[in-house]
């Protein structure tokens, strides 16, 4: 067994491929949840992304419109759990399930329908790769950074952003006020539902963004629940990452190493010892227990995390 | 408003279940019930091509057709049961998850014929018990797997275009037998003819993860492999995009994938299963209907090699022929289990 | 009252329905006749609602101690895993011993499978829902592993990756004689999860043990109060819902299929979670919402057999179902309860 088996450019690239529809999804767990609402739907956020990203393109042959209209309906599925969580203040995690429910029915109605003989076309335009040429210098991870989806990047930027968001500017302090303290945060006279809208329709683009990432950059087609749990995944990694965008990305890159590691690792055998390639596969999974377990340990979520606001004046 | 609607809906629903438009399908014709394995109808697969079948015979033969797609391994009995009761002429299951509960269901519907696809009834101790009133519809994957290798190894022996590495390669969703028939088949043809070409294989443990299937191409193609073959459903699709990715070549599986990425699939291992479902129909129909096993393979064209892209040379193609020539007079006999596990 | 939200949801999904080409009352008339239309019907909707119902009380005491347990589904693998294994490994032994045995190795395992996220959680501060997510997935590889090629795998002509069967005496025997019922596949382990739900009710608000947990969940302050350690119920809570689910499991295998098969039972644990909330964490809550789910599992089959409508349609019209009851109860309770639940996501 080789390094390279572990830590190759090739393994690092899997490593960013594979970690970027998770961060995805956590960024918008961290924005919700920061402003105090769960939003369990981001799975569902991210098949409604990947669907109608591929749906659009289809349509107008455009990757712009493409990304657009994928970002709308991941908007327009957290929209409804805005407004069951917000304005109806129902229980987040039903409205959750629920809508994560009805994106993969009707996901899947609509490619059978539409898809179901021929599969989604083949000629779908795609993600442009981005070269920083600056990096290629790099050892190894030079390599690994190279050719990778201009939506890699876009994620990066937007973990920075959101992080300086949520800690250095006044609306972002306002956000994260309202997920500790909206009593508070409402005498001072921030208005906590619009502040909540705006963070659960926040999640749905970003979850979006991350399901056409998969549809579109990834596999340049849409199949049946193809984004497999990533939502899911996403949430543990917004936990992981103790609820700030820099922390949910170490997390989802320490769980995309695990999977790269699972597919690199198959075929190899150390001494006489091959491990069955079904156990490979549990890699991220008990990686990301013993990171959290090791080095994580307690994390604490916003206060008001999850819980429905009433102002007095009600 | 709303209490208006709620009792619209009590009464229209009580007024219908008073009449009869709910015993499913009606009239004299034959009825064919199709039940899916968890799969479901738009897995790209077998589950996708067993339904073409049920549609093409309900068009040629005037047959009512119905549908259920199983959503966990705890349905299948009952959806078999379903049809069952409304007394179709035929229910087939697909789908080898489905052997123990057809042998329960068709037991106790000794009157009603029914149909499994790659698999034969088998009993509470995971037995086979053929019945006289179950057609077991087998495939030779490993047919499939073999023509599909014929090509490739040709290609990757004479360096056919970019195929310049002499190396294939092979990813199945989980390793269980009809998967690993159609690797087993490749594997056997690449080294009959190009002893000297390198074999990969992997899994991707999964049927519905394209991402996952084709982190698993990349790293193929890492390793030098320029053809790539996919047994892996959904999970393939993504198999097939890092060839695509990458400029390689590619082979789809089940049904002919040419369209899938023109100029990166290069042909296809084909399983009629469509065909399987169409011709059962049809001998009910015909009243020549053959409990037991039924065997589709090269010799009925149940199995074949889809259409194939220009960059296949004349020689490969006329290899895959002879070989299925060879297979059909019985000369050669591909291999069923894998040699090359990963 | 959530009766008419379910009208309502129904009569929004009759919308989609019309929109799709297909007859709204004949599709709805097929979805009540397919639960609750004959009494072959009314059997195979218990049979689903069964382990439903005990996944279900698996969320649902998590939640009731502030935890939230994602991992039902990855405890009810485990549950039957264990019991195949039981169950095979000693086929010869009497009902009378072979059967207990089975149970208790399906819910020690599960229980200590969901342990593990408590213990994690206590000692180490690791948020349960990390854990049980990616328990979930890992019993999942494993299960691949032990039957296709691992240690339970046995030779056989299923087709699919199965365990040896268990013997006759760790089997639950089919309640309903089916000369009255033909093909009835409902077992005695409606009896267990009935005998469940009860010691659902009675744990939680007969003991002092329950009240405890009660008052943890209702917040670490009151529980510190009342002179009780959260860290040290958090271990006993998740195994007690690990128990639960994996009850679940082996009930699946000693009732219904007499063995393990790899990738059986997906989903009830997941389904689970909104059975519990739905059911607002009670007894009779959980049960009814578990009737409710395994009804539009069971009538849906007829749906799209009689009425030609597509599965995921009525999954569409099962997640309106579910949302706008959500919505509704909710705020009418809202008053009396201030999310409960959602705290558990801490």
């Amino acid at each position: 067994m080789s390094i390279e088996v572990l830590l190759g450019a090739g393994v690092l690239a899997a490593t960013l491929r594979l970690a970027t529809p998770i961060a995805l999804a956590a960024l918008g767990g961290v924005i919700t949840e920061r402003s105090g609402v769960t939003n369990i739907a981001l799975e569902g956020c991210m098949l409604m992304g990947a669907f109608f990203g591929v749906f659009v393109a289809d349509r107008t042959g455009s990757l712009p419109l493409a990304i657009l209209g994928a970002v709308v309906m991941g908007v327009a599925l957290a929209a409804l759990h805005a407004l069951a969580s917000i304005t109806f203040r129902a229980d987040q995690i039903v409205s959750g399930m629920a809508l994560n429910i009805l994106a993969l029915g009707l996901t899947s109605y609509l490619d059978y329908e539409l898809y179901g003989t021929t599969g989604t076309p083949a000629d779908l335009p795609g993600v442009p790769t981005v070269d920083l040429g600056f990096l290629s210098g790099i050892p190894v991870l030079g390599a690994a950074l190279s050719h990778q989806s201009a939506i890699l990047w876009l994620t990066f930027l937007l973990v920075l952003v959101l992080q300086l968001f949520l800690f250095r500017t006044v609306p972002g302090l306002r956000l994260r006020a309202v997920g500790e303290h909206p009593r508070a945060a409402d005498t001072v006279g921030i208005d906590v539902r619009r502040t909540r809208y705006f963070a659960v329709l926040a999640s749905g683009a970003l979850a979006a963004l991350g399901g056409v990432y998969l549809s579109m950059a990834v596999a340049g087609s849409f199949t049946d629940g193809m984004t497999n749990g990533r939502g899911f995944i996403g949430l543990a990694a917004m936990i992981f990452g103790r609820w700030t965008p820099v922390g949910a990305l170490v997390a989802s890159l320490i769980f995309g190493y695990g999977d790269a590691l699972s597919v690199s690792l198959q075929g190899v055998s150390i001494g006489d010892l091959r491990i069955p390639v079904q156990l490979l596969s549990t890699i991220p999974y008990v990686l990301t227990i013993l990171a959290v377990a090791g080095f994580v340990g307690r994390s604490r979520p916003p206060a008001a995390d999850g819980l429905p606001y009433e102002s007095e004046g009600h | 408003m709303k209490r208006f609607l709620v009792l619209a809906f009590i009464f229209s629903i009580m007024f219908t279940t008073s009449c009869d438009a709910l015993s499913g399908l009606t009239g004299s014709s034959l009825k064919i019930g199709l039940v899916t394995d968890v799969g479901g109808l738009n897995d790209k697969s077998f589950n996708a091509l067993a339904n073409t079948g049920r549609l093409d015979a309900a068009k040629d033969f005037g047959v009512q057709t119905s549908v259920i797609e199983s959503k966990k391994q705890e349905d299948y009995v009952p959806n078999l049961t379903t049809f069952a009761q409304q007394n179709y002429d035929l229910v087939i299951g697909v789908g080898f998850l489905m052997t123990n509960s057809v042998w329960k269901v068709a037991k106790q519907f000794p009157n009603i014929k029914f149909a499994i696809i790659d698999g034969a009834p088998a009993d509470d101790a995971g037995k086979t018990e053929n019945l006289p009133n179950v057609a077991n519809l087998f495939f030779k994957e490993q047919e499939a797997g073999y023509l599909v290798g014929v090509i490739a190894a040709t290609m990757a022996k004479d360096k056919v275009g970019k195929a310049t590495h002499n190396t294939v390669c092979s990813m199945g969703g989980i390793p269980i037998p009809p998967v690993d028939h159609y690797i087993a088949g490749y594997q056997d043809a690449v080294k009959t003819i190009s002893p000297s070409t390198t074999i990969l294989n992997g899994y991707s443990n999964d049927f519905v993860d394209q991402a996952k299937g084709k982190e698993i191409g990349l790293n193929h193609i890492s390793k030098n492999c320029d053809i790539l073959f996919q047994v892996a459903g959904g999970s393939g699709l993504g198999y097939i995009a890092a060839a695509k990715e990458k400029g390689v070549y590619a082979i789809g599986v089940d049904a002919d994938q040419i369209d899938v990425a023109p100029g990166v699939v290069i042909t296809s291992a084909l399983k009629r299963v469509n065909k399987a479902v169409y011709n059962t129909v049809k001998a009910v129909k015909d009243k020549a209907y053959k409990a037991g096993d039924n065997f589709f393979s090269v010799a009925n064209d149940g199995i074949g090699y889809g259409k194939t892209d220009a960059v296949v040379p004349a020689n490969a193609k006329a290899a895959a022929d002879q070989a299925l020539a060879d297979i059909k007079s019985g000369k050669i006999t591909p291999k069923d289990t894998v040699q090359v596990k990963g | 009252m959530p009766v008419i939200s379910v009208l309502v949801a129904l009569f929004i999904g009759a919308i989609f329905v019309l929109i799709s080409g297909h007859n709204p009352i004949r599709a709805y008339a097929a979805l009540i006749l397919g639960a609750f239309g004959s009494p072959y019907d009314i059997s195979e909707t218990l049979v689903i609602a069964v382990p439903l119902t005990l996944a279900g009380l698996s969320v649902a005491v998590a939640f009731r101690t502030g935890l939230f347990n994602i991992g039902a589904q990855g405890q009810l693998l485990v549950g039957a895993l264990a019991a195949g294994w039981t169950g095979s490994q000693f086929p010869d032994l009497p009902g009378i011993l072979l059967l207990p045995l089975t149970l208790i190795s399906g819910v020690l395992a599960g229980g200590a499978y969901g342990a593990i996220a408590g213990w994690l959680k206590a000692a180490r501060g690791v948020n349960e829902v990390i854990t049980t997510i990616m328990q979930n997935y890992i019993v999942v590889f494993v299960m691949h592993w032990l039957l296709q090629d691992g240690p339970m795998s046995a030779p056989n002509a299923l087709g699919t990756p199965a365990s040896s069967p268990i013997g006759a005496g760790a089997i639950l025997p089919i309640i309903i004689p089916n000369e009255l019922v033909p093909l009835s596949r409902l077992h005695a382990g409606i009896v267990l999860a009935v005998l469940a739900v009860i010691l659902f009710w009675f744990l939680l608000w007969r003991t002092s043990l329950g009240y405890e947990l009660r008052s943890v969940g209702l917040g670490a302050r009151a529980a510190a109060q009342a002179g009780i350690d959260p860290k040290r119920r958090m271990v006993l809570v998740m195994a007690i819902a690990g128990g639960f689910a994996g009850l679940a499991g082996m009930i699946q295998v000693s009732g219904l299929f007499h063995r393990v098969f790899d990738g059986f039972s997906s989903g009830f644990g997941f389904d689970a979670i909104a059975v519990a909330l739905l059911g607002k964490n009670s007894p009779i809550g959980i049960t009814l919402a578990a009737i409710l789910f395994a009804a539009f599992a069971r009538g849906g089959t007829l749906m799209q057999a009689n009425a030609g409508i597509s599965s995921h349609l009525v999954e569409v019209i099962e997640a309106l179902v579910l949302f706008v009851i959500a919505a509704e109860t909710i705020v009418r309770a809202i008053a009396g309860r201030r999310g409960t639940p959602a705290e558990a996501l801490a």
